[in-house]
């Protein structure tokens, strides 16, 4: 069941983050060919393909968290065995849980409620729309880090 | 300013980096942590999180995702075989002519995939049996693969160097792009010599290139230039002030993709995979360059880089000493860090001594990088090293002492290029791009 769903956020996020860059790749080859074939460069592209990417980068964040793929030094993880193991494991996980719930969720909404009435210069988007990454990446972050740390007991009950 | 808020800062992040954190989160953990001691808890909690977004807001780290995804397409294209035979060409007359091949092969795999992890691997699987058919002793070839794949880091698209202009305050691009030319050649050109002394003493043949007719050379150099074009066409328009280092990397995205749909490489089956490589890598750079955006604001606040640069230069005032010193630090923390990390946490503490004692940034960039690489190749952690022994099959111990020369070797051309500026500044100056 867990595993089930664990694959599906897994397919949505690559999904989507495809489709971003795909509109990112669009969009600056529009901004290039605009400039020098049309002569009219157009104002909006840059402004697109920044927030875009801020939303690939931060999926893509939340992504790794599920694959365990953020860089770290595991000299450490790596020594440790058994019960020592599964206790660090369970730390690691409540540090990056506290740090993504204070900053990317709490802070992430309490920034889209102050920036709610401010439109970006050229695409006239909230910038809450923009800020809204936060949280939503954070979600995703809280519910890999929650998997990971079941599945970390789902092991040790079955050893 | 508290001091010692600055020393908890710096234990707390150390601690964490011990215990295995991901190194994004440990960065900014440890910094939202003494923010909490400096600011009202909301007003610590928004600001880190609008950190994060701030920091990677920039259309100058764009250029990532898209070098990082030309990368990916040209790598299913099959580029490697065909670079390894224009190397052949190259450099196969040289005692040892296989791992010179590889040598050559990285680089020039490593600038266009902009991936030394990449480079290592490609290469290293394609040349792997042929080293071993040839009986060259599969350690030293490990080594020679692992020591000279992070010269593409150097060598131009760079997203090293993309990292550093960014986090750097904006040092013009083309500059570091053409400035990176001469150290990464000098890589690979260390690791050579290194190479050509052992394929000597042990007697090793000059083989690879044996035999190649005049229609084999037009063939190999047909195959290889399309994929060196790219470096061309994008490096050529970003000096050339064309287009922005963003452009080019869109412009070598289209490129790559027209390639491989000509050598009809590239399937559907890829396109999913490309993705997610692509989004692997870029979450990993942009989620780190955010939480570096924090750890600065941070670090900004504790007097933490003014601690550090007061107590370098209580050491000595001697520059020499300095860069010493510098290089020092930064070889042990290579040894452990990646290179994006590191350069995103030292680049704000050590630019400002390093301009202080009149180093160009474009020479410092050239320094850090350089000394950084050295790190992705040794041990206890290090990601070329670990890739390179998986894809040979040699075990870390024994690659350890095959790599120690390479790495002595490099060490030296490391003080060249901090004490010889012209050697990192001579292009950039040639082209005009910096006074």
């Amino acid at each position: 069941m867990l595993t089930t769903f664990r694959n599906l956020l897994d397919k949505s996020i690559l999904f989507i983050s495809s489709f971003a860059l795909m509109l990112l790749v669009v969009t600056v080859t529009w901004q290039v060919f605009s400039r020098y074939v049309l002569n009219d460069p157009s104002s909006w592209t840059g402004e697109l393909a920044r927030y875009t990417m801020v939303w690939l980068g931060l999926l893509g964040a939340g992504y790794l968290f599920g694959v365990k793929g953020h860089l770290a030094i595991t000299l450490l993880d790596g020594y440790l065995r058994g019960k020592a193991h599964t206790a660090l494991q369970l730390l690691i996980n409540g540090i990056s849980f506290a740090f993504v719930s204070l900053a990317m969720l709490k802070g992430g909404l309490a920034l889209m409620g102050r920036t709610g009435q401010q439109l970006s210069p050229a695409l006239q988007l909230p910038m809450s729309t923009v800020y809204s990454i936060l949280p939503i990446s954070a979600v995703i972050i809280l519910i890999y880090l929650t998997l990971n740390t079941l599945d970390l007991f789902c092991k040790s009950n079955k050893k | 300013m508290d001091l010692s808020i600055g020393v908890w800062l710096l234990g707390l992040f150390l601690f964490m980096i011990a215990i295995s954190m991901p190194i994004a989160i440990a960065i900014a953990m440890s910094s939202l942590t003494i923010m909490y001691f400096i600011l009202p808890f909301d007003v610590a909690s928004i600001t880190a999180g609008q950190k994060i977004i701030t920091g990677i807001d920039s259309f100058s780290l764009l250029a990532i995702p898209f070098f990082i995804l030309a990368g990916n397409i040209m790598n299913v294209g099959g580029i490697a075989g065909r670079l390894i035979n224009l190397a052949k060409l190259m450099v196969g007359w040289i005692p040892g002519s296989l791992l010179h091949v590889n040598i050559f092969a990285n680089m020039m795999f490593g600038a266009v995939s902009g991936s030394a992890v990449a480079a290592a691997a490609a290469v290293g699987k394609t040349l792997g049996p042929e080293l071993e058919k040839e009986g060259y002793d599969k350690n030293l070839a490990t080594a020679v693969n692992v020591a000279s794949c992070p010269a593409g880091l150097l060598i131009p698209p760079s997203n090293s160097l993309i990292v550093f202009s960014v986090v750097s305050g904006g040092t013009s691009v083309a500059a570091l792009f053409i400035a990176g030319y001469v150290p990464g050649i000098l890589m690979g050109l260390s690791c050579m010599v290194v190479a050509y002394f052992i394929a000597k003493k042990k007697g090793y043949k000059t083989s690879a290139n044996e035999g190649f007719t005049t229609t084999d050379v037009l063939r190999i150099i047909w195959q290889a230039t399309p994929s060196l074009g790219l470096i061309f066409v994008v490096i050529g328009g970003i000096i050339g002030g064309v287009f922005t280092a963003t452009e080019g990397a869109c412009i070598a995205v289209l490129y790559s993709f027209i390639l491989s749909l000509c050598y009809r490489t590239l399937k559907w089956s890829h396109f999913s995979l490309i993705c997610k490589e692509t989004t692997m890598i870029t979450g990993i750079m942009l989620f780190l360059i955010g939480a570096s955006t924090i750890m600065s604001w941070a670090m900004a606040f504790t007097g933490l880089p003014t601690m550090i640069s007061d107590w370098m230069l209580s050491i000595s005032d001697n520059p020499i000493i300095i860069f010493i010193l510098m290089n020092l630090i930064l070889l042990i923390v290579g040894m452990f860090m990646d290179l994006t990390p590191a350069v995103l946490i030292f680049t704000p503490i050590f630019m400002p001594i390093a301009e202080h004692l009149g180093m160009h940034p474009i020479h410092f960039a050239m320094m850090i990088i350089f000394n950084l690489c050295i790190g992705i190749a040794t041990p206890p952690v290090g990601t070329a090293l670990f890739v390179g022994c998986s894809v040979s099959g040699s075990k870390i111990e024994d690659v350890i002492r095959s790599i120690m020369p390479f790495c002595a070797v490099l060490i030296v051309t490391l003080l060249f290029i901090t004490f010889v500026p012209e050697i990192s500044l001579f292009l950039p100056r040639f082209f005009g791009l910096i006074s």
